[in-house]
């Protein structure tokens, strides 16, 4: 049966849902309740860097950074996940510096930062990825022993039921942060340049607040008019 | 209007009671867009609330020379936009909810409407849920005038096109 459109039939579909009552109650709630447990766990953290990137990141006493370069990315570090935690950040650009790391753990690693944010796999997933599809426990090992956690992302690695899996900080932590990357967009544009970046970029930051503009693709930003950012080049993520 | 903006200067103050009654106010409009655009109620009361807590927070950030809905609907259909790219990134198109809640007489405008690309489907939902003006759509979405009037009538042609063939099926 063909259905013709017209303005009636929008207007009726579109009616506005009646107001439900406990609405602000639970925002008020929530808000309270966001009491930022993510600034908690940043205090508590440890980074650490050699000249070459980021080498590891703890909740513990770590010997401070020998050369200035490395305390600037260390500075970088931290500024970085502030904003990750705050929800203002879907990728890293600090370099991660992991010549230490046994080749195996190494190749473990860089499967797991291929996973896009905001999205997970099994570890199964990451067994298969560098070639051994057996290996799933060494994987879990591997990515238990992570060396900078959250900029490599081993907390997207689940078990293959959906279980969470262990954690280095435990697993209310990682749920806490896929909770976190599920609320985070990762395309943003501005109202006033009309170029859209990858959320965090360094030109997208000094963006105000009611100039921010999500969108769900680079290609959607495109066809109302945006050009992608040359900075951080928002067409090659994902 | 201006009263809107008195009550929101009162809810950047952390007024519980200018909250509540900002959310009586535009509550019902905003699930209103928020569920034409995800499909479901439980999937559009989960936006608002996260839209509402980010309004609360950042209520500082709030320019006068906007209307207060203008804002409101900006911070909602980031957040609604952000939901629907998540879906698409998961199944590699997008999913029609699995059981839509639309009624009856309206299932196939709900089915075609998921064949709207995204910038599109938020303007007319924004248009017909509470028919905001062009340059309120505009505002909302940090785009041209004329950007939203083509946007509007491409919708409604692949809106006609789904129609016609009678239903998105």
């Amino acid at each position: 049966m063909k259905t013709v459109l017209t303005d009636d039939m929008l207007k009726g579909y579109f009616q506005p849902d009646a107001e439900p009552g406990q609405l602000a109650r639970q925002v008020l709630l929530a808000a309270r309740a966001s009491a930022q447990e993510s600034e908690k766990l940043l205090d508590r953290l440890a980074i650490q860097a050699t000249a070459e990137g980021i080498s590891l990141i703890r909740a513990q006493r770590l010997e401070k950074p020998a050369t200035a370069g490395a305390r600037r990315l260390v500075e970088r570090a931290r500024e970085e996940l502030y904003e990750y935690f705050q929800g203002k950040r879907a990728f890293f650009s600090v370099p991660v510096d992991l010549s230490e790391t046994p080749d195996f753990q190494r190749r473990v690693l860089e499967a797991a930062r291929r996973i896009p944010f905001g999205e997970v796999r099994p570890y199964a997933w990451v067994a298969q990825k560098i070639g051994h599809p057996r290996a799933v426990r060494a994987v879990g090992t591997a990515l238990g022993r992570n060396p900078v956690p959250f900029i490599v992302p081993c907390h997207r690695v689940l078990q293959s039921g959906g279980g969470i899996g262990g954690y280095l900080f435990g697993s209310e932590t990682k749920s806490g942060l896929l909770a976190l990357e599920r609320t985070t967009p990762i395309y943003e544009g501005c109202a006033s340049t009309h170029i859209v970046c990858r959320v965090g970029c360094s030109s997208g930051r000094r963006m105000r607040a009611d100039n921010r503009v999500v969108f769900a693709s680079v290609q959607d930003a495109r066809s109302v008019g945006y050009r992608p950012c040359k900075v951080c080049k928002p067409s090659r993520a994902a | 209007m201006e009263h809107d903006k008195k009550l929101m200067g009162r809810v950047a103050r952390g007024d519980e009671a200018a909250f509540t009654e900002l959310v009586g106010r535009f509550g019902g409009r905003l699930l209103g867009v928020a569920r034409r655009l995800l499909g479901s109620r439980a999937d559009a009361e989960d936006a608002v609330q996260r839209a509402l807590l980010q309004c609360y927070l950042g209520a500082g950030t709030y320019q006068a020379e906007w209307a207060v809905s203008t804002w409101l609907y900006r911070i909602l259909t980031n957040v609604c936009v952000d939901e629907l790219r998540r879906r698409t990134s998961r199944s590699g198109q997008l999913d029609p909810p699995a059981r839509p809640d639309a009624p009856g007489r309206y299932l196939d405008l709900h089915r075609a409407l998921v064949r709207v690309p995204t910038e599109a489907r938020v303007l007319l939902a924004l248009r017909y849920v509470d028919g905001l003006s062009y340059g309120e759509l505009a505002r909302i979405r940090g785009i041209s005038i004329n950007t939203v009037k083509s946007q509007l009538a491409r919708g409604k042609s692949l809106l006609r096109t789904a129609l016609t063939k009678g239903g998105a099926s």
